[in-house]
């Protein structure tokens, strides 16, 4: 009884595994190449980085190309000078066909920011900084997009090595990013940091548990995730819906374990073939594992104190009962 | 065999009287936890499809089967099918079921009124055991007899000459009706 629980407990994740394995096989290549796609993004936003001042809007801009397209159609036509219309392209189409796929997903997520960024880059007075913090809360939003499209990803496969080096590839340019939009921040007027810094903190929290859950925890963890994505989408509240999530997923996990566990304790009693309470279940008179109701035990008791599954009297600490009513019963017999 | 079997009868009588002035076990509690545990045993022995055995209750009577078994491959009752009857106590199966072969069985351990020596049919029984695990038992014994303690003497002799024991199995066989 004990083998089987043990092996019961062990079939999930056997079970698991050839699937996952399967997928990765299909996925490992989707995956390379975005993580190339990525590597070439990452290496734009790094320069872009690099070469500061004006160029940083523009590194601002490229980054949730797709999602934040009617922003920067407002901001460009603002604030922006020449050389980032011209380089946005190039950065765009790079972008467009990477993203996509993930452009319905990510502009409702996206917009808000966005919108935002934009609102604040028009209430403020110096267009450099408000563009720096569109810059910076588009980066926020840059890194929804990240979330949006690891989690589009492991929706289609299962997760394996190659998102995980996505999730660090932006989080090295996002760390870049940081710094940089840190730095603006300090010139940014109060309500702007206001504005952005609680959208930037969760995000950036929600990226950093979805990496720890990405290696600690299954791999399915997320699947379910992108099924509940589209009620959360609106309200941008991924860092309500990832821990409910793994909640969810730890859940079902315990829930599954326990199922395991409960299934080779028998469900009747293999005497009297009737159910089997809790107390019953939980009964375990013999050291060889053999199970029965309280009701059969004491009958046995009464007879001749064996264990049904082995035949080996019941433990001598109940010796003592046994023996006395087996006294009386055989008392009983010659009166018969 | 008689004898013990005399005085089994005995006392289940004695015990059937003495029940009638005392009662030491909820009888009627009892019955119920019998038809439950007879007619589940009953739904396995159908659903398992178990090939060289078979039983049923008598006239729906649940404490009365009648079962069968054929002679297991390779043994000198190869091809032959025997017939058996089985009664449940009422306080079965914390007590053995009687079996007994309906049909004549020449063999070193039952004897000429079909009555069986199995040592699980009796001081080795276990509430575990049911009714396949008993008619398979049987089926085992048809094979593999234990000739030190026979009931049936001839048979027993007979045992070592496996050829002269095969024409004698073939000359007292006598089909099921």
């Amino acid at each position: 009884m004990v083998y089987d629980s043990i092996a019961n407990a062990l079939i999930p994740s056997p079970a698991s595994n050839p699937k996952d394995l399967a997928k990765k096989k299909r996925v490992n290549r989707t995956a390379k190449l975005k993580q190339s796609k990525l590597d070439v993004r990452r290496e734009q936003w790094l320069s872009q980085v690099k070469n500061k001042g004006s160029k940083e809007e523009n590194r601002g801009a490229d980054r949730p190309k797709t999602p934040a397209r009617d922003m920067h159609g407002s901001n460009e036509g603002e604030s922006r000078p020449m050389v980032k219309l011209v380089i946005n392209p190039g950065g765009g189409e790079e972008n467009d066909g990477m993203m996509n796929h993930y452009s319905d997903w990510e502009s409702p997520s996206n917009s808000p920011t966005s919108h935002t960024s934009s609102l604040a880059s028009n209430r403020s007075v110096t267009n450099f900084t408000g563009g720096s913090s569109s810059g910076s809360s588009s980066s926020s939003s840059g890194s929804g997009s990240c979330g949006c499209y690891s989690g589009s990803m492991t929706e289609e496969d299962d997760g394996d090595d190659g998102c995980l080096d996505d999730w660090e590839a932006i989080a090295d340019a996002l760390a870049a990013d940081e710094i940089k939009s840190e730095t603006d921040h300090n010139i940014n007027p109060e309500s702007q940091v206001n504005d952005h810094v609680p959208q930037l903190e969760p995000v950036e929290t929600v990226k950093d548990e979805g990496m720890n859950c990405h290696v600690q925890v299954n791999r399915r963890a997320w699947r379910p995730d992108d099924a509940f994505r589209p009620q959360g989408l609106p309200n941008l509240l991924k860092q309500n819906s990832f821990p409910m999530n793994s909640e969810r997923n730890h859940g079902s996990g315990a829930w599954g374990f326990k199922t395991a566990g409960f299934s080779p304790i028998p469900m009747t009693c293999p005497i009297c073939c009737e159910d089997l309470d809790l107390t019953d279940s939980s009964f375990l008179p013999c050291p060889c594992g053999y199970r029965l109701c309280l009701f059969c035990y004491k009958r046995i008791l009464e007879d001749n104190g064996r264990c049904p599954g082995c035949r080996k009297q019941y433990e001598q600490c109940e010796q003592g009962i046994v023996t006395s009513k087996m006294a009386r019963s055989y008392s009983m017999i010659p009166s018969r | 065999m008689a004898t013990i079997n005399n005085h089994t009868n005995n006392r289940q009588a004695a015990a059937a009287t003495s029940s009638k002035h005392s009662l030491p076990h909820p009888k009627p509690a009892d019955t119920q936890s019998v038809l439950k545990r007879l007619q589940s045993e009953l739904m396995d022995l159908m659903m398992s499809g178990e090939s060289g055995i078979s039983a049923f209750p008598v006239d729906d009577n649940i404490f009365s089967w009648r079962g069968t078994i054929s002679g297991s491959k390779d043994t000198v009752f190869e091809g032959t099918e025997y017939k058996l009857s089985l009664s449940f106590p009422n306080d079965y199966p914390f007590k053995p079921p009687k079996v007994k072969f309906e049909t004549g069985c020449f063999h070193p351990n039952v004897d000429v009124f079909g009555n069986i020596c199995l040592d699980i049919l009796q001081d080795k029984w276990s509430s575990a055991y049911d009714v396949r695990s008993v008619l398979i038992s049987i089926q085992s014994l048809l094979g593999e007899p234990n000739t030190s303690s026979p009931l049936n003497t001839q048979a027993a002799a007979l045992w070592s000459n496996q050829e002269e024991y095969r024409k004698m199995v073939e000359k007292l066989y006598k089909p099921i009706e």
